[in-house]
């Protein structure tokens, strides 16, 4: 606790703000402001009913990830554990209390607000996984009785959460773990296995897909296969990106999310209508600044000392990654329709609060780079 | 920490991979927006555009068809129809299963509409059902959010108050088939004229459908209007015929199957226009089965077919004023010589007979044609020559269309000696002159050319053309040129024709207000009576079968002294001209003549 900034005092507050990186802040800002624009535009030119609460979670979210960078680097450390175990329960009592809303079991009402454990969850993983990686030597990451723990933490969440039934969530949540593993350091043979296992697997986990997963995955294959039906999505979509061309409709104007062609406009389509509005060279500049974000995390990560920290970091921005990826090719028809938001841009307070909290998490760790942790 | 170092190579290494990893699906993001954006960005602008604008349609009514005095004769009534686009539905059983319960469908009907929807094109509106009434309709309208693909549509049906009278005359609709489409282009509604003034004047009916270019919402339901024609409904039409006459002449013609006609000898006004049997043109317009079809077509009576135009039939006694005129004006008889019937004229071997077997003895011009006599006209058709009849009939418009404004009119035939080399490569034989003399032969005219005929001969020797539709330009009438002194005979044996004892026509004489009728028969032959039959005693008309019996023909005109109307009657097969077709115009005409009279008694009073 070498240049902790929690005390209060004005000079601690000064020190605390000298510590942040506030390029990565606004990077952030930027991209929630875009959520909130899009949002506006979604709802036809209005504030109701997203956009308003878009910022509103910006706004919020953006304090709590400030609480979360004055959070002592070691209290992570040693909460890590303590708060992977206590999502584990959250998740669990959604099991049992849940709402069953859209047919999916996936958030759990608090009273004042709803969340869905199953989007904290990840970050609690993360945190969990690289406590574990922090506290083996290197040399041993690759031992086979050192396997064990980590896929616990992996396995036990997505098991869950696959119950749900949510496929986007459970796919994030194990990609992600595995970008823990791979960063790690883990042998590559194991990587070559699981791939070989995942391949030889597919038509039993075929089998157990539900009706409406598995037409996702068929209409993704061809769109053209239900045009009206499942494959609606994927080429209401297209065309809504397509039709905004190189300069885009201008905002608030595109047709095809205002006169409600484009389903989920809000939530996991809504890169669609900043795309049809702000035309190819807008849709450019958002990938820019996602390109930027993460290009920052990567820098942090490399800065980091201890490995706890890296892997964290490192982690976030993977994280971060997969799902700004797998959300703009499904969009773009690239992948299937699998429910994945954007993040910052997409409607949802977990998504969101879950992101700004990693943030949160990524602050703190840059601030207190250069407090030491043992290995091993 | 000896492996301090070692962890950061080993994590900057792995986050090399992922990184490089980041950066090609990055770049393959960029590609396909490039893709998407650019390179294939006119085609989804197109499809945007598609979802985003709804074109509709809006039917216009067709135009109404009026008789002379604006009563209505084709009429429009409102029809409210449901009809489905399978493509459109969605869920196709349950939008069917929905609709099948608000229209009060059988699961008979429900399994029938859902293997209609599903055996044709997806992209065709079904009709689902017609002439809903209001309460129904609504119930759908309300429940549209919930049937996909089902459009409720105010159809325009057809209305022929007159029904069979007006069958050939009026015509009828049907539905547009792709040929429809093909000649006149997409329709504005689904009718489409099949025949007569419906076929002919379809342009002018079929008006100019309103478009409303709409932005819609997803679920179809109109958000703004963007541009908005009104279109142009369908012109109204007015007919020169008189319904009450018509109607009359209609009902008076059951049972036969022909033709009458009235028409104006100054205009060409036609006031009555009748084929018969007929049809129920409101039958035909909803669409018939082929069965029903083809039994029509098939009939020996023709139903379909509008005889007035396309009936030919060899005029026979009735071309004896043509042929009169011809010898008066080449001087080779004159009014007072007189010619005698034994009642068979010899000629080359050959003998040819006179209707009256016992003869008509010494004929002079005028009875010649009031008592129809053979013999004199076999005589002086040898005297003129087929060509100078040829030249007559032609004069009086025989052997060509007379031009109405509907279409499908036969010319006829007037035979001469090119004619009989083109089609027989034959010499003209003078036999063959004398027997188109008595107007049989090769000679064929139509009831139409009939009537303009007998006009000319009522109006001084103009010809007229005749006009259905008031607002046609009358053509001037054309000067034939024949000796108004010759007209006047022939005029004068046409009165004695009707009005004397003698006459052929004398039972079917009238007197209304002064006013006569004159006239004269005719009675074709169809068949070939051979020598053993004419030596055993002819067969009359009632033992034959239908369609060996004589053609009965009558062709005349009215008020004997200021001639307005002529009239031309031929019924198929119907017997000796004057028992069936004369009787027949004799009641025409009173009628008409009556009508005349009480209208003038209701101005004066």
């Amino acid at each position: 606790m070498s240049s902790s900034g929690t005390r209060g005092s004005r000079e601690g507050a000064f020190a605390f703000g000298q510590g942040l990186n506030w390029g990565l802040i606004l990077t952030v800002f930027l991209l929630g402001l875009v959520g909130v624009g899009t949002l506006y535009s979604a709802a036809g030119g209005s504030f109701e009913p997203w956009a308003w609460r878009h910022g509103l979670r910006l706004i919020v979210g953006l304090f709590l990830m400030l609480a979360v960078a004055a959070l002592d680097v070691r209290l992570l450390y040693n909460g890590a554990y303590l708060v992977f175990g206590g999502l584990l329960l959250l998740l669990l009592s959604v099991q049992l209390f849940g709402d069953v809303t859209m047919g999916a079991k996936r958030w759990l009402d608090l009273g004042i607000v709803t969340v869905q454990p199953s989007e904290f969850i990840r970050l609690g993983m993360i945190l969990a996984l690289a406590r574990f990686y922090q506290s083996i030597h290197q040399d041993v990451v690759s031992h086979f009785q050192n396997l064990f723990v980590p896929a616990l933490i992996i396995l036990v969440p997505v098991a869950l959460i696959i119950n749900q039934p949510d496929l986007g969530t459970t796919i994030m949540l194990a990609v992600s773990g595995v970008g823990v593993l791979f960063l790690a350091g883990l042998n590559w043979r194991y990587f070559a296995a699981g791939a070989v296992g995942i391949v030889a697997t597919v038509p039993l986990v075929w089998q157990r897909l539900l009706d409406y997963q598995k037409e996702r995955v068929l209409v993704f294959l061809n769109p053209e296969r239900d045009p009206l039906g499942a494959g609606y999505h994927i080429i209401q979509s297209k065309i809504g990106i397509g039709s905004g061309g190189l300069f885009g409709k201008g905002f608030s104007e595109g047709t095809q999310s205002r006169l409600n062609f484009l389903p989920e406009k809000h939530t996991d389509f809504a890169f669609t209508i900043y795309a049809e509005e702000m035309g190819f060279i807008g849709s450019v500049l958002l990938l820019v600044l996602f390109v930027l974000l993460l290009v920052q995390l990567a820098f942090i990560a490399n800065q980091m000392r201890s490995q706890f920290a890296r892997l964290v970091v490192g982690g976030i921005g993977f994280s971060l990654f997969v799902y700004i990826f797998i959300n703009l090719a499904m969009v773009t028809g690239l992948a299937p329709v699998v429910g994945v938001p954007l993040p910052f841009i997409s409607y949802g307070g977990t998504s969101m609060l879950t992101f700004l909290l990693s943030i949160g998490v990524v602050l703190s760790l840059e601030r207190q780079v250069r407090v030491e942790m043992s290995r091993g | 920490m000896a492996g301090f170092e070692d962890d950061a190579t080993t994590f900057t290494r792995r986050g090399l991979v992922l990184g490089v990893s980041q950066i090609a699906l990055f770049s393959l993001l960029a590609g396909r927006l490039q893709y998407l954006q650019v390179a294939r960005s006119d085609l989804y602008a197109t499809l945007a555009e598609d979802n985003r604008v709804n074109v509709r349609l809006m039917a216009p009514p067709r135009g109404q068809i009026f008789d002379r005095n604006k009563v209505k004769l084709a009429d429009n009534d409102q029809d409210f129809q449901v009809v489905l686009i399978p493509e459109q539905a969605g869920d196709l059983d349950a939008t069917v299963a929905k609709l099948s319960q608000l229209l009060g469908f059988s699961d008979r009907q429900q399994k029938d509409l859902l293997n209609r929807a599903r055996r044709g094109p997806k992209f065709r509106p079904l009709t689902v059902a017609e002439n809903l009434s209001w309460e129904t309709f609504s119930q759908v309208n309300l429940n549209l959010p919930f049937l996909s693909g089902v459009q409720p549509r105010v159809g325009d049906r057809r209305i022929y108050g007159f029904g069979d009278a007006t069958a050939h005359s009026v015509g009828y609709v049907g539905i547009e088939t792709k040929h429809d489409i093909e000649v006149h282009g997409n329709a504005p509604s689904d009718m489409v004229g099949r025949s007569g003034i419906e076929r002919y004047f379809e342009a002018a009916l079929r008006g100019e459908a309103g478009v409303r270019h709409v932005e819609v919402n997803v679920h179809g339901r109109t958000v703004r209007e963007l541009a908005f024609d009104p279109g142009r409904p369908g012109a109204d039409i007015e007919l020169t015929l008189d319904i009450s006459l018509q109607k009359f002449a209609h009902e008076r013609m059951a049972g036969h199957s022909g033709s009458a006609i009235v028409m104006d000898t100054q205009t060409g006004d036609l006031l009555c226009m009748v084929s018969t049997p007929a049809f129920d043109p409101n039958m035909l317009s909803q669409g018939v089965d082929t069965k029903s079809w083809n039994e029509m077509v098939a009939h020996e009576r023709k139903p379909l077919m509008n005889k007035v135009l396309r009936g030919q039939y060899s005029p026979g006694s009735t071309f004896k004023m043509l042929v009169g005129l011809a010898a008066l004006e080449t001087g080779v008889i004159t009014p007072d010589e007189t010619i005698e019937c034994t009642g068979m004229y010899s000629f080359g071997g050959e003998d040819f007979h006179c209707w009256k077997d016992e003869g008509h003895g010494p004929m002079r011009f005028e009875d010649a044609i009031a008592q129809s006599c053979d013999t004199y006209y076999y005589e002086i058709a040898r005297r003129l020559g087929i060509d100078n009849i040829e030249k007559m009939a032609r004069r009086f418009n025989l052997g060509q269309p007379t031009g109405i404004e509907i279409g499908g009119e036969k010319a006829g035939i007037v035979p001469g000696r090119d004619w009989k080399r083109a089609n027989y490569d034959a010499g003209w034989r003078t036999g063959e002159t004398l027997i188109t003399g008595i107007g049989q032969g090769f000679l064929l005219v139509t009831p139409l050319q009939l009537a303009v005929m007998t006009a000319s001969l009522a109006n001084g020797g103009f010809i007229v053309r005749p006009r259905l539709i008031r607002d046609t330009e009358p053509v001037p009438p054309q000067p034939i040129g024949v000796d108004a002194k010759h007209l006047a005979l022939v005029n004068r044996a046409m009165y004695k024709a009707v009005n004397r004892p003698l006459g052929t026509a004398y039972d079917s004489s009238i007197l209304i207000n002064g006013n006569r009728m004159n006239g004269k028969t005719g009675t074709v032959q169809v068949r070939r009576i051979s020598k053993d039959e004419r030596e055993s005693g002819v067969l009359s008309n009632k033992e034959l079968d239908w369609h060996l019996r004589d053609h009965s023909l009558f062709v005349g005109y009215a008020p004997h002294k200021n001639p307005r109307y002529a009239i031309s009657i031929v019924i198929e097969h119907g017997g000796g001209g004057a028992y069936v077709a004369a009787p027949i115009a004799r009641d025409i005409m009173a009628e008409l003549l009556r009508n005349e009279g009480r209208v003038r008694e209701a101005r004066a009073s």
